[in-house]
């Protein structure tokens, strides 16, 4: 399987799930400029982001283009050791990618 | 007595100055036109809001903004937003002086806690803005960020 564009880190920490991401896009706003050719770059962004717990969503993230080069994303939600989390992102070029772990799990 | 009679009328004229700028602001035909009413499309803070029907957000300060005073790199910027709002169903961040201020919005589902940390890019100075949706109601918060080096084609 090929290298996923996402790390997932899950704790469990007093009756709540801590989920951090890391998502490996480039981001691009559709502004910036080629160095070379002085052409615009296409915007190229996740547009969504969604978090699901045990397949119940806890978490829906809109971004636009202002959101950093291989984003980053930390948030927690009240779940057990347990729980199933998936993260799915997809982008504006219709380009997607999805990740389930386990409470825990590296 | 001359004076006071001016500054009266003065008053009253900026009164009704701001009585039809709002009648103006209102309605967002035009604007839904021009973007398709996508608030992602959108160019300024105040389209944002309008398109998102938060222009009379209250401004609270049970939203704290965790955001560097000065950023080195406009392109990595580290924000964290935390609402202490009861029923908060959204935060969504705005960088004020973006081409595309928003940057981003949350919804939370059911567990949540509403808070989140991102990163975000910054292309100069701006205020980031946070808005919190609890119920039907918009409340606001913002924080100033100054960024030495930009990060939108720096």
């Amino acid at each position: 399987m090929a290298k996923s564009t996402i790390k997932l880190r899950t704790k469990e920490k007093g009756g709540k799930i801590q989920v951090k991401a890391l998502i490996t896009h480039p981001m691009e706003t559709g502004l910036r400029k080629d160095k070379k050719t002085g052409k615009k770059i296409p915007e190229h962004y996740i547009t969504e982001v969604v978090v699901t717990a045990n397949g119940k969503p806890v978490l829906t993230a809109n971004w636009s283009g202002s959101v950093s080069k291989n984003p980053f994303l930390s948030f927690s939600y009240a779940g057990t050791k347990d729980d199933k989390v998936k993260l799915t992102w997809k982008d504006n070029t219709g380009k997607s990618d999805s990740i389930e772990k386990k409470v825990g799990e590296k | 007595m001359k004076r006071r009679s001016f500054l009266k009328s003065t008053v009253l004229a900026s009164a009704a100055g701001v009585v039809v700028g709002a009648g103006v602001l209102s309605p967002n035909v035009a604007l839904a036109e021009k973007h398709g009413n996508n608030p992602f499309k959108a160019k300024s803070l105040d389209e944002v809001l309008k398109m998102l029907g938060a222009t009379g957000a209250e401004a609270s300060d049970k939203i704290k903004i965790k955001a560097p005073e000065i950023a080195e790199n406009g392109a990595v910027v580290p924000v964290g937003i935390t609402s202490e709002i009861p029923g908060t169903t959204e935060i969504i961040s705005i960088t004020a002086a973006n081409p595309t201020p928003l940057s981003a919005r949350y919804t939370f589902g059911e567990g949540a806690v509403p808070a989140i940390k991102s990163r975000f890019k910054m292309g100069k100075t701006t205020d980031v803005v946070a808005l919190v949706k609890a119920g039907d109601k918009y409340y606001t918060a913002k924080a100033n960020v100054k960024v030495t080096k930009g990060g939108c084609g720096g």
